[in-house]
């Protein structure tokens, strides 16, 4: 067994949903159930799925928890089962990022005292979408045709040590004039894991490490990366 | 041309006349058309004057009434007169009655002979006259006639004239109607029990020295006093005997009371909800609802609170009472039943007033179904539908859905994302949900902006604390402007317009920025300080 670093607990139409958009990103999962009849279906679809009891610690120290992986997904349609799991992994590593679904506001709540990293709730998203449908109907009608429908993507580059960007300000990359390209904006990892927007006011200094939030398409940002280490190497 | 000729030319005359149908037609909107926005205006009208010529009465008891007393009298006569005439013309078309029998006689070859045919058309205004509505209305008239003034009395069924013209005094008397069996049943058993018990103390008190009874009417009065359990007391049984009969009597009046309220009782119980659902859909149609939202989960719950925070207005439809209660409570329209149900979606309008459905229910089946005949009612209506599973989406487009939402993809996107860039991840999140503050918006630029013409490298947006995402524009991408241009449906989107980009009138500016720095920049715009 493969050491994957990202996990999906639940086995249905969620998990899979999920699973399915991971590996189109390239990153493999590995999913887990309870439930043996979900498992096998979605063995059936070529997935990689395995059963397990959750509720024993030492199974999850077997898979990895508190070890290698990294991101676990909580996404049980029962909530009580997320709280127990988020609970558990919680307390094998302090650092795992849990991200679980929740149904309901006081749910979410409850998660995040369990520990979750981030919780998202499915049905307010979705309420949300259907309203910006009715208000603003152009820029969903945009977004979905280029940022979720693949034309452009939202990518993080990290600008890597010693390159002619770091020490430069954010104002002056000009990628959108160079590259076809637009900075949403930098995260200082030195100033905690917050997304500085290009447009908050704040002329962020870039250096080694930071991570430049970009947006557009894909060849281009594919350019950007390839221009961002070839600069790197000089002086 | 003989008598029988000319009336038949008239009837056609009457027949091809577009004034004569527009003069009916306006009629009927101001006597019957409950959906005609004159129909309230008349309705209160009428009710005020009824209340009038009835308080007339009342004061006439006591009081002159005076030259303008009179005055009013006759006018509110002559126009319940009137309205008593038009209504008797609007009930049928005696000229259609005519023409359908001279055409039947001239088809089978017969000779067409006038009088069958209008006295066919006469047992047609009868058949108007002889409703209880059209006699109350004829008993308001007639007792104005001065040498039927005995009649005053009578006056009072102007009172019940308001059954025409108030909602829920014509819906209680549906309601009663409903249980017409019931009723009938108590009231001959009531009628047997009166009679019986009037027999009887007749039979024993009349003859006695110390009886009040002095006649069979005095004996009925007494049954019904009691039964009904008022007992006035000015007539009391003096015989034991007498007393035996009260007995009984009193405990067979308990058994016809209760009958009664538990007539009326349950058949409001059973009407409650439909009574209930009526008044929504006249308030769906006062306030001129536009968006119908089936479903009231979680979904619809998030989506009908943005609505009114939108201030737009919207009615729920649910089939569950839980959920009804719950929009009640957040002061929403709703109205419990089924999407599917055809009808409701007819009285809700979904074939004229409403232009947006939402189905939003957490069964993919109901959803095609709902989407699929409201799609069939109304080809213009658009309409968003949730679908739980991914491969319903393409079924809700076929079953004629304009837009898709999908729970468990948009979730399937967000944790994607959160997996792997969970730095972009935000910004994503931001865009999706808008529940961070920095976010996508479009700004419109009119006519008379003082942007027109612009290009984007004048204009400084970083400044204002916004980055220009791009442009939507209506028509096809010209690629010569710009070579990231995405086309959408009837309208293209420039993707990080260059510098040298000129604004046009009606382009629609994508920025992402703070909501405060895009509501200054559409307040600079309407000032015209850009």
């Amino acid at each position: 067994m493969a050491r994957q670093d990202t996990l999906i607990f639940g086995c249905g139409a969620l998990g899979h949903e999920v699973a399915m958009q991971l590996s189109e990103r390239g990153i493999q999962v590995y999913l887990y159930s309870n439930n043996l009849d979900e498992v096998g279906g979605l063995l059936a679809k070529g997935l990689q799925a395995a059963v397990i009891d959750y509720t024993d610690d030492e199974k999850l120290l077997g898979i990895g928890i508190g070890k290698w992986v990294k991101t676990i997904f909580c996404l049980f349609s029962e909530e009580p089962k997320n709280l127990f799991l988020t609970l558990s992994a919680r307390a094998l590593d302090p650092d795992l990022k849990i991200v679980c679904v929740a149904e309901s506001i006081e749910s979410s709540e409850r998660l995040l005292a369990a520990g979750a990293t981030k919780v998202i709730d499915p049905y307010e998203i979705s309420g949300q979408r259907v309203h910006e449908m009715i208000a603003r109907p152009y820029l969903v009608e945009m977004l979905e045709n280029t940022v979720f429908g693949k034309h452009i993507d939202i990518a993080e580059i990290e600008i890597p040590d010693s390159s002619v960007l770091a020490g430069m300000a954010l104002s002056d990359l000009e990628l959108n004039k160079k590259y076809d390209l637009i900075v949403l904006g930098v995260v200082d990892l030195e100033m905690g894991n917050q997304l500085i927007f290009t447009n908050s006011g704040v002329d962020h200094h870039l250096d080694a490490g930071d991570i430049l939030v970009v947006i557009g398409g894909k060849q281009e940002i594919e350019r950007l990366k390839q221009g961002v280490l070839a600069a790197s190497g000089e002086p | 041309m003989s008598f029988a000729q000319k009336i038949i030319k008239y009837c056609y005359t009457l027949e091809g006349s577009t004034r004569y149908k527009g003069l009916k037609g306006a009629v009927y909107n101001l006597l019957q058309n409950p959906r005609a926005p004159i129909r309230p205006y008349f309705d209160i009208f009428m009710i005020l004057l009824v209340l009038l010529s009835v308080w007339l009465l009342i004061y006439e008891v006591k009081h002159d009434l005076g030259l303008w007393g009179d005055l009013i009298e006759v006018g509110a006569v002559t126009i319940f007169i009137i309205e008593y005439l038009l209504r008797f013309w609007l009930y049928n078309d005696s000229h259609k009655v005519i023409i359908e029998r001279y055409e039947r006689a001239e088809f089978i070859n017969e000779t067409f002979r006038l009088g069958p045919a209008l006295s066919s058309a006469i047992v047609g205004k009868l058949r108007y006259m002889i409703q209880p509505l059209a006699i109350i209305d004829l008993l308001a008239i007639i007792p104005s006639y001065r040498p039927l003034r005995f009649l005053r009395i009578f006056l009072l069924f102007r009172l019940f004239k308001l059954f025409r013209y108030t909602r829920s005094i014509s819906e209680f008397v549906k309601v009663l109607s409903e249980k017409r069996i019931e009723l009938v049943t108590l009231f001959i058993f009531m009628a047997f029990i009166t009679f019986t018990a009037a027999t009887a103390i007749f039979f024993f008190e009349a003859e006695h020295d110390e009886g009040q009874i002095d006649g069979f009417f005095d004996s009925i009065y007494w049954a019904l006093v009691t039964m009904s359990t008022v007992g006035y007391g000015d007539i009391t049984p003096q015989t034991t005997e007498g007393r035996v009969i009260s007995l009984v009597l009193i405990i067979a009046g308990l058994g016809v009371i209760s009958f009664f309220t538990s007539i009326i009782v349950s058949a409001f119980g059973e009407k409650i909800h439909e009574i209930r659902a009526h008044r929504v859909f006249s308030e769906v149609e006062r306030k001129q609802v536009d968006t119908l939202v089936c479903g009231f989960g979680r979904v619809g719950q998030v989506v009908a609170d943005r609505l009114s925070e939108d201030k737009r207005s919207f009615v729920v439809v649910d089939p569950l009472e839980e959920n009804i209660r719950l929009a009640k409570q957040r002061g929403y329209l709703a109205v419990m039943g089924n999407g599917e149900d055809n009808s409701l979606l007819v009285s809700m309008g979904i074939e004229t007033r409403i232009n947006r459905l939402l189905c939003l229910t957490g069964d993919d089946v109901v959803n095609v179904y709902i989407t699929l005949i409201a799609r069939q009612m109304n080809p213009d209506i658009e309409i968003i539908s949730r679908a739980n599973h991914r491969e319903n989406v393409n079924k809700l487009h076929r079953a004629g859905a304009s837009h898709c939402v999908a729970p468990y993809e948009v979730f399937g996107l967000i944790a994607a994302e959160y997996a792997g860039q969970p730095v972009a991840f935000e910004a994503v999140y931001g865009l999706l949900t808008r529940q961070t503050s920095e976010g996508i918006e479009a700004v419109r630029i009119k006519r008379d902006s003082s942007l027109v013409g612009k290009q984007m490298g004048e204009i400084d947006f970083l400044a204002r604390k916004l980055i220009p995402f791009g442009i939507i524009r209506d028509g096809c991408c010209d690629s010569e402007i710009d070579n990231s241009c995405f086309n959408l449906n009837e309208r293209c989107f420039y993707f990080n317009p260059g510098e040298g980009f000129t604004l046009q009138a009606n382009d629609l500016l994508v920025l992402i920025g703070h909501e405060y720095s895009v509501i200054h920049l559409r307040d600079c715009l309407e000032r015209g300080e850009l």
